[in-house]
């Protein structure tokens, strides 16, 4: 039990102070002991200047102690050197880590090129910053590792662009990706509502304020100029829209059909989508109201100017709509009079 | 819970694109070493080695192109690329008529950038690798080919310029085609 706590120990103190003061250990020592310097400039007050260059010390210290580090140890999983793209995070850290904000694109985007910085630098060039001439083995390689780089930070630009095309599109994530050639959505996403239920909701408003609980003769009288409304309503929901901009605004257009039913009319609210989409023939998405007449006395709208005492004969139109809407390929049926 | 955070925050990833784009290069890139050997006499490692470094230098500069072009484009043709990404096919605006054309014309294009830049490439590298233009061999040309330099009157200051632009012409070619071949078949695996 002593012979192994002794040799534990052992090995931590060989691990921590090593044999050489040539060693990664060194390095990180410096770089804690610049740490702690700006902390106490920091602490004393000086100029931003001094702890800026304690604190820089101190990041480019770690990034190459850790590097050297897990070069020494030969830590090194599927055969391949970690340590360039270690010290390279680090650098990145540092670097675009203390702008805030949107850091993340620009250190990601150039993290490949800073690792390759970090392999090529101190073969371009010696202890005492003279330039270096490599073997020309060496320089393919170089150019091969570069080029590596350059192509893997820009399929970490292309992975932003993506993101931005979605910003702008936003109903683009609620389609499905299985054609792509490109793309590939990580399974256990949950997809999100598409915009276009903010245009089918507007509409439902708009719509009723204009026919719920009025009157059902001047209902009828509003279903007659089909048209002209079909016009009002889309130009009301861009008007309203206008307040969220979104690039994708134009490609949403609302549109309704109304459909006889019994004594009322089913009436179908779409948004349709005319931008791209998985189907050939686009989308969109459906909302079923019924429109039907009751009878029970004025309790709705009693400010109108018909009369205030509602006779018994009197109808009101009553608007309802379901909450849910489903989305169907291509363009609606507009004018295939269904029967319900 | 974070892992369905994290992966929320990912979004939609271009890991097909990354997958496609690595086994499309490794073609592209045997495929070139073999003509590049061939016409250049090269060992095995070195005409890899020029074809690695030439097909990577295009595939990255291309990259280059499309995110500036990409963000210069007017937004109609802009949702085009963004339907060709995500959904593998154009959707009906007002340019649909027009893409096939541009698609073809792009591609021609494309094809003769990427020459261009696959030679630039070739030549800086070898200034870069301190190698001599490797001469070919007089033994293994054709009488034909004597005939047509005696001709010419051009054997005394023959140069290797000639084998060297052939040779990258006829990789980007034989590479493009193979690459061709591939989509088509992969296009034609989806949509059947």
């Amino acid at each position: 039990m002593v012979a192994f706590i002794r040799r534990t120990l052992e090995s931590l103190v060989n691990f921590l102070l090593p044999a050489s003061y040539f060693a990664w250990q060194t390095v990180i020592y410096m770089s804690l002991f610049s740490w702690l310097m700006s902390l106490l400039a920091r602490a004393l007050g000086t100029t931003s200047f001094t702890i800026g260059v304690m604190a820089t010390l101190s990041w480019i210290m770690l990034a190459l102690g850790i590097g050297w580090g897990l070069e020494a140890n030969r830590i090194r999983p599927f055969g391949i050197p970690i340590a360039p793209w270690v010290a390279g995070a680090i650098l990145c850290l540092f670097m675009f880590g203390s702008w805030g904000g949107e850091w993340l694109q620009p250190a990601l985007t150039a993290w490949p090129l800073v690792s390759f910085g970090v392999v090529a630098v101190p073969t371009l060039i010696s202890w005492d910053f003279r330039p270096k001439r490599p073997a020309p083995s060496v320089r393919q390689q170089l150019v091969l590792l570069f080029l590596l780089s350059l192509l893997i930070s820009s399929w970490f630009q292309f992975y932003f662009r993506i993101q931005a095309w979605i910003q702008d599109y936003p109903s683009l994530v609620t389609d499905n990706f299985d054609q792509s050639a490109f793309v590939y959505r990580l399974p256990g996403q949950s997809t999100q509502l598409s915009a276009g239920v903010t245009h089918l909701s507007m509409a439902e408003t708009i719509m009723r304020e204009q026919i719920d609980g009025k009157p059902w003769s001047s209902v009828e009288r509003w279903l007659l100029n089909e048209q002209g409304q079909r016009q009002t309503l889309q130009r009301e929901v861009q008007r309203r829209m206008a307040n969220q901009p979104s690039l994708e605004n134009d490609f949403w257009q609302v549109d309704f059909q109304p459909f006889t039913s019994g004594d009322g009319y089913d009436i179908k609210i779409w948004a349709i989508w005319s931008g791209p989409s998985a189907e050939a023939t686009g989308y969109h998405l459906e909302k079923s109201c019924s429109l039907m007449p009751v009878t029970q006395g004025a309790r709705y709208d009693t400010s109108t100017d018909m009369e205030a005492q509602p006779f018994a004969s009197t109808r009101w139109a009553n608007l309802s709509c379901q909450l849910d809407t489903p989305r169907q390929a291509g363009h609606p049926a507009r004018y295939t009079n269904r029967q319900s | 819970m974070p892992l369905q955070d994290l992966l929320f925050n990912l979004g939609i990833m271009p890991l097909r694109a990354i997958a496609f784009q690595s086994l499309l290069l490794m073609v592209a890139i045997s495929l070139e070493a073999l003509v590049l050997r061939q016409r250049m006499r090269l060992g095995y490692q070195t005409s890899m080695q020029y074809a690695a470094s030439l097909n990577l230098l295009a595939t990255s500069l291309g990259w280059v192109m499309f995110l500036i072009a990409e963000s210069m484009l007017p937004p109609p043709l802009r949702s085009q690329i963004i339907s060709v990404v995500l959904f593998n096919r154009f959707y009906p605006n007002g340019w649909v008529d027009m893409l096939p054309v541009l698609t073809v014309v792009s591609a021609m294009g494309v094809f003769f950038a990427t020459y261009w830049v696959k030679l630039q490439g070739l030549i800086w590298l070898m200034v870069l690798l301190e190698r001599a233009p490797v001469t070919a061999a007089t033994e293994s040309e054709s009488r034909h080919q004597r005939y047509e330099m005696a001709r010419r009157g051009k054997a005394a200051q023959r140069q290797d310029y000639p084998s060297r632009t052939l040779a990258v012409l006829e990789a980007n070619a034989l590479s493009f085609t193979a690459i061709l071949i591939l989509l088509l078949l992969h296009q034609g695996a989806i949509t059947l």
